[in-house]
């Protein structure tokens, strides 16, 4: 049984429809991303679960009861702003503390339970300063303390990390992890930032256009993605999409006519073949690189650009199907202009038919 | 080429550059004298004995004396008045900008019915004159027998529009953020408006509370029609009201009026970013 | 938001009642008093009876009454655009002092506005004062002889006008400085690159960029000085008030010592309309502006 659900969900504003009917569970202490372009709605997803968004039509589940209608502060869930929304006039202290206030809990439980969640968060010489006199991780911990303070069923984040810098946000991401790993609570996060999303969810739910595109574990998604949306949204640098024909098919084996002339096989999934065109995708680090001409080869390219990161090194390299980008070893003493010929691992390579699925 | 050597001409046609500063501050400080005068002059004669007033012109007095406003405290209903005048301007105070801050809330972050023609209402009472309204807050006034009382003077000034506006501007112009925020923490409309929205900028109610109780202080035309008791009248109607209070003694005048006019010049010049920025905001209204 | 809508509009309610019981007793119910009134023979205190639009053809023809348009319309004359003027001449100068001494300097200029009309009265009457005043010394030379600025009809409006500007100037100069604060500083600099006067800068820079500022002005002070009173009043008292007579102080003279409610009300909703045209005209002024 799901510990968050939403089932058969629309939001419409006005006459536009955002969401159509989309089902979701979330597993009980999961760390479920929402991941996706702007403009997917994941974030109206996020706002539903919180109750701070109408759902036009559907319900949704917490813990087993329906919060459909039910206000935002009673469902038992705490949300951390992107923009920490912190109130400017009030200390840190006073900032964590607020629900409980509200709440009229005494001062004494008040400050205990402040104290704990600033050790956990590591803000106990901050809880005297007002939010202007913090950094912005400061801040973004702040945020977090005001929601944990609240011990909710679930944890909800509205792309808590967009408006740190890229060290910073590394650094959180690691304190994130370890916060879900001390408290074991259910958290859903929404992102645009594949990397977050791989590196901290256990699941994501890659959105599209207010539709689920897949839902898996990062590796899953990383090594099969369903269709090409979610194929090209996941991993970094993104994979390579060309066309090419088949011309020929074995058991699970597909033969392909490559553009430029070479041929290539290619293990499909299932049966789901047709015959005719197919696009191919090839994730930059399962091409090869073998000499120009070398037998077996994919593709001949000229080498455009290397990018040199030292623990690897990116070529892109422009071929008869347009520019590839190729992830190669470290160090590598290659340069601008030679001739490569390009091989395709073909146990780790894709192909999608004309409704963008996988086959 | 040409632009160099007409730059080179510009300047030379300046002198030095610390000459114009000089002169501007110079021409602006001679100004601002002579705009400040009757200010002054009004001060000098309220230190001089009544018969000096009438005879000597200098600058300053030569026999500088309280006497004038020993005799508008002790001999006239003055400090009655200033009572009369407190009272009404802070209430009037506390309720108008309270009551406006409630009414602007909830137009801003609240939906009801008859929103959105309240708001229209409010905007279009821009263009009726108050004073055309005069005689008919007389006529109801008198109704409900509220003549020569305060609830009299205070409720027909408590209408603000211009005060709504701004805080239903204010209460626009935040992040919607904090507001879902707060409710998520569990905060009602009230707590949302007492605990968040009016905290997070005091400097506009503090701006607005000192513009409300200056224009209460200083109002004129209706607590004029609405005393007919000297001892209820407030201290800017008392000043002209009650002529013979003082005589024709012109260092008694200016001593009165000097009196009069000290709380709101003080609020002034003490909060003087406030008003500033509530004239800027209610100006920006108009615009 | 998720929330009970019929909650929402009872918190909505608490919050906007006492608003709109005040607002709507002393403000919308008075509006609609007035036009209905206009239409009545009223007395100041009880009903009247209905007479249709005899109170506005006696207005059309009532001669005080076109005086008091007339006054009117002459002291927005003397006051509006002078007194804008001015205020635009005294915040080019001050927005070019800095620190502490802009501060004192725009105080002075603007300690005025927060002063109450009854004290503002009493000062222009001392300094005018026909035997004692000191601006006598400065008149009688000029003229020949001290005026009776108060009792000389020539002389009245004039001089009323002045101490309203001197009063009420502080407002438009804070205006003024907000919107010359608002022009960048590289616009003159390139000018001054480019060879332009001091008066060029001003007037090709300046005052097209201050153009909306110098409306409002206009307007707000417009709209303010039609329905002057207090001054006029107080300092047309014993003397013949009828050829100084404004429109407000028409509105009381007929309510409250000519007992005429309804006719008050006539005069009240004349005064309505004539506000509510010149706020149109502004706001078609300033978006015609905008759109060139």
């Amino acid at each position: 049984m799901p510990y968050v659900e939403l089932k058969n969900v629309t939001k419409r504003y006005g006459n536009v429809e955002v969401i159509n009917g989309l089902s979701l569970g979330v597993e009980e202490g999961s760390f479920t991303a929402l991941l996706g372009p702007s403009g997917c709605g994941k974030s109206t997803l996020l706002r539903m679960v919180a109750g701070l968004e109408e759902i036009t039509s559907g319900q949704c589940f917490i813990a087993g009861s329906e919060v459909t209608k039910t206000p935002p502060a009673q469902r038992g869930v705490a949300m951390v702003f992107q923009n920490y929304a912190l109130y400017p006039h009030l200390t840190v202290r006073q900032n964590i503390a607020f629900s409980l206030s509200l709440a009229r809990v005494p001062r004494a439980v008040q400050d205990e339970r402040v104290g704990r969640v600033a050790s956990l968060l590591q803000l106990e010489e901050l809880l005297e300063r007002r939010p202007a006199q913090l950094s912005g991780g400061q801040r973004q911990r702040v945020a977090i303390g005001r929601a944990l303070v609240r011990d909710p069923n679930v944890f909800l984040f509205d792309e808590p990390l967009s408006n740190l810098d890229a060290a910073l946000r590394s650094q959180m991401r690691v304190e994130l992890a370890k916060l879900h790993q001390e408290v074991k609570t259910t958290m859903i996060y929404v992102t645009h930032d594949q990397v977050e999303a791989m590196t901290l969810a256990d699941r994501i739910v890659v959105l599209d256009k207010g539709n689920i595109s897949q839902v898996g574990s990062p590796l899953e998604l990383y090594n099969m993605p369903a269709n090409r949306f979610v194929a090209s949204f996941i991993g970094s640098p993104a994979m390579n999409f060309f066309p090419a024909t088949v011309s020929g098919k074995s058991g699970r084996d597909v033969a392909l006519t490559l553009p430029g002339g070479h041929s290539a096989t290619i293990i499909s999934r299932g049966d789901r073949l047709a015959d005719g065109g197919v696009e191919v995708g090839v994730r930059p680090e399962h091409f090869k690189l073998g000499d120009a001409g070398g037998a077996g080869a994919a593709f001949d390219g000229t080498i455009g650009i290397v990018e040199q990161l030292g623990n690897s090194t990116l070529l892109y390299v422009d071929t008869a199907a347009g520019q590839m980008i190729v992830e190669a070893e470290g160090n590598l003493q290659v340069a601008s202009g030679e001739k490569v010929g390009l091989t395709i691992d073909h146990t780790r390579s894709h192909m999608f038919g004309q409704d963008a699925q996988a086959i | 080429m040409s632009n160099v050597s007409s730059n080179a001409a510009v300047a030379k046609r300046r002198g030095p550059s610390w000459l114009g500063g000089v002169l501007l501050t110079l021409i602006s400080a001679i100004c601002a004298a002579v705009w400040f005068f009757p200010l002054y002059w009004a001060l000098v004669t309220s230190f001089r004995h009544d018969d000096e007033t009438v005879k000597s012109f200098g600058l300053i007095p030569e026999n500088p004396t309280i006497d004038g406003y020993l005799y508008v405290i002790r001999n006239s209903n003055l400090p009655l008045w200033y009572l009369n005048s407190t009272i009404t301007s802070v209430t009037i105070t506390i309720v108008a900008v309270f009551m406006a801050a409630c009414a602007g809330y909830a137009i801003s972050q609240l939906r009801f019915p008859g929103r959105q023609l309240l708001w229209w209402i409010i905007l279009a009472s821009f263009m009726i004159p108050v004073p055309a309204l005069i005689v008919n807050h007389f006529v109801i006034i008198a109704s409900v027998k509220l003549l020569n009382t305060y609830p009299g003077i205070i409720l027909p000034m408590l209408v603000t529009p211009v005060t709504v506006i701004v805080y239903k501007q204010f209460f626009d112009s935040l992040p919607k953020e904090f507001r879902e925020a707060a409710v998520m923490d569990g905060a009602n409309e009230f707590q949302l408006l007492l605990r968040v929205f009016l905290p997070m900028n005091w400097g506009i109610t503090t701006a607005l509370a000192i513009i409300t109780f200056i224009g209460a202080w200083n109002s004129f035309l209706w607590p004029f029609l609405a005393q007919q008791n000297e001892k209820m009248m407030t201290v800017t109607v008392g000043i002209v009201a009650v002529r013979d209070s003082f005589g024709v003694f012109y260092g008694r005048f200016m001593a009165g009026a000097v009196l009069a006019s000290l709380p709101v010049a003080l609020a002034y010049l003490i909060f003087q970013k406030r008003v500033t920025q509530a004239i800027t905001l209610s100006a920006g209204i108009k615009g | 938001m998720q929330k009970n809508k019929l909650s929402e509009s009872l918190v909505a309610a608490v919050l906007v009642a006492p608003f709109i019981v005040v607002y709507g007793w002393m403000f919308v119910y008075p509006t609609f008093q007035m036009v209905q009134l206009s239409f009545t023979n009223a007395p100041l205190i009880g009903p009247g009876v209905w007479i249709g639009f005899e109170n506005y053809t006696r207005m059309f023809a009532d001669k005080v009454f076109q005086t008091a348009v007339w006054n009117t319309a002459y002291f927005v004359l003397l006051t509006v655009a002078p007194g804008t003027a001015v205020a635009l001449v005294i915040a080019l100068m001050v927005s070019r002092l800095k620190g502490w001494t802009q501060s004192v300097i725009l105080s002075t200029f603007f300690l005025p506005f927060v002063l109450p009309v009854t004290v503002v009265y009493l000062i222009w009457d001392w300094m005018l004062n026909v035997q004692f005043g000191i601006l006598q010394h400065v008149i009688a030379p000029i003229v020949g002889r001290p005026i009776n600025v108060w009792r000389a009809i020539p002389w009245f409006m004039p001089s009323a006008a002045i101490l309203t500007i001197w009063w009420t100037n502080g407002f438009s100069i804070l205006l003024f400085l907000a919107g010359l604060r608002n022009i960048p500083k590289d616009l003159y600099e390139a000018a001054s690159l480019d060879g332009a006067t001091r008066w060029q800068m001003f007037s090709r820079i300046t005052w097209p960029l201050i153009w909306p500022v110098t409306v409002l002005c206009l307007t707000i002070q417009l709209i303010l000085q039609l329905k002057i009173f207090d001054q006029v009043y107080l300092f047309a008292r014993g003397g013949r008030t009828q050829a100084t007579m404004v429109l407000v102080q028409y509105i009381y003279e007929q309510a409250f010592q000519n007992n005429s409610g309804g006719y008050a009300s006539a005069i009240a909703v004349a005064l309505f309309v004539i506000v509510v045209a010149f706020s149109v005209l502004q706001f078609q002024l300033l978006r015609i502006r905008r759109a060139s």
